[in-house]
């Protein structure tokens, strides 16, 4: 489409059109123009409340967000040690059970009765004071013949009289 | 033609002139820029009035448009009028708008511009009567209607030519097109604006 053309051709309706319209904007734009304007101070206070809207907006998603994953983390921990636990303690059933099962057959106890259960229980007191027993004679003797150079024919004659 | 330094300089005649002072140039070419504020803010203004169709919007542009201006003021060669210099700066800075409200489309921005309906209202108190004032706002209408649905390119070019009343090489110079392409981007304005009257007709 030529411009030159379409300029010669224009109807006067269109001119008219045109013109009015080139009026109609000469008349806003004259009227907006001598208007006093105190837009300037609104338009930057609007843009601070904005900003500092913006800001609390995004510090408080950014909390959230914080929040929330620490509690992930710290319920992953929790349920971590908890697991842990709960393996060890499997473990440690573990191996009581197998140690019990390695024990000879007579010596596992063919019933536990209450009366079984205490006398097993006063034994294992009994054969555990013995060896403390056993232990503190043997440290005793020990300590005893670990006598200085000097005091060796004191201690002989002690054995000796020990002995008689 | 100005010189800087404080020597004088004895002319042909046998006139002495003493040279300009660089403060005096200053205050010269800030007088010359103050009656260019003065002479085309108006129409800077009208421009980006009709093309945002919003008066604060357009009003700050103008602003920036000649403090841009009085910034690359030495930098202006005088190739073009300064009139299509300064057009050329607002419509750059029109664009820089366009294209900033295109990015941040998310943001919910209040915008202060009016409604093709309240921009048709404005008509100069001619000796016309009712019935022809109401023909006018028709038309007037009508013609908002179809600069709306022009692209920015058309619509500045439109607005230069049938607003401004500018040349066709001026509004060239002014938008960095060649002569042809405002042509054609007039002429398809031209037959959007057209369509549109004989639509409601």
């Amino acid at each position: 489409m030529n411009w030159e053309q379409d300029l010669a051709g224009e109807k006067p309706e269109l001119e008219q059109a045109l013109r009015h319209f080139k009026a109609s904007v000469d008349a806003w734009s004259d009227a907006a123009y001598h208007q006093p304007r105190t837009a300037a101070k609104s338009a930057v206070r609007h843009s601070w409340r904005m900003a500092t809207g913006w800001a609390l907006g995004c510090l408080l998603a950014v909390g959230s967000l914080a929040g929330a994953g620490h509690e992930i983390y710290h319920r992953q921990e929790l349920a971590k040690i908890a697991a842990e636990k709960a393996a060890q303690k499997a473990a440690e059933e573990r191996a009581a059970a197998a140690r019990v099962s390695a024990q000879p057959a007579s010596v596992q106890p063919e019933k536990k009765t209450p009366a079984a259960t205490t006398r097993k229980a006063s034994s294992t007191q009994d054969s555990a004071q013995s060896q403390d027993e056993d232990l503190l004679a043997t440290v005793d003797n020990d300590v005893s013949r670990g006598v200085p150079a000097a005091m060796e024919p004191l201690a002989a004659l002690m054995d000796d009289g020990g002995a008689q | 033609m100005r010189r800087r330094g404080a020597s004088t300089k004895v002319m042909a005649a046998g006139t002495a002139v003493k040279p300009m002072t660089v403060e005096a140039a200053e205050e010269i070419a800030a007088q010359e820029f103050a009656r260019i504020v003065e002479t085309h803010r108006p129409q800077i203004f009208r421009f980006l009035l009709a093309s945002l169709r919003d008066m604060d919007l357009a009003e700050t542009l103008t602003q920036e448009c000649f403090l841009k201006a009085h910034r690359n003021w030495s930098r202006f060669r005088g190739d073009s009028s300064a009139m299509t210099w300064l057009m050329r700066i607002a419509i750059n800075l029109q664009k820089d708008y366009w294209r900033n409200r295109r990015i941040q489309f998310w943001r919910q921005t209040r915008t202060n511009a009016v409604d093709l309906d309240e921009a048709s209202e404005w008509l100069p108190n001619g000796e016309r009567n009712a019935e022809q004032q109401m023909l006018a706002r028709e038309q007037v209408a009508q013609v908002w209607q179809a600069v709306k649905g022009l692209s920015e390119r058309q619509r500045t070019v439109f607005l230069l030519r049938y607003v401004e009343e500018r040349e066709l090489s001026e509004i060239a110079a002014a938008t960095g097109l060649s002569e042809g392409t405002v042509k054609a981007h007039l002429s398809r304005a031209l037959g959007r604006v057209r369509t549109e009257l004989r639509g409601t007709r």
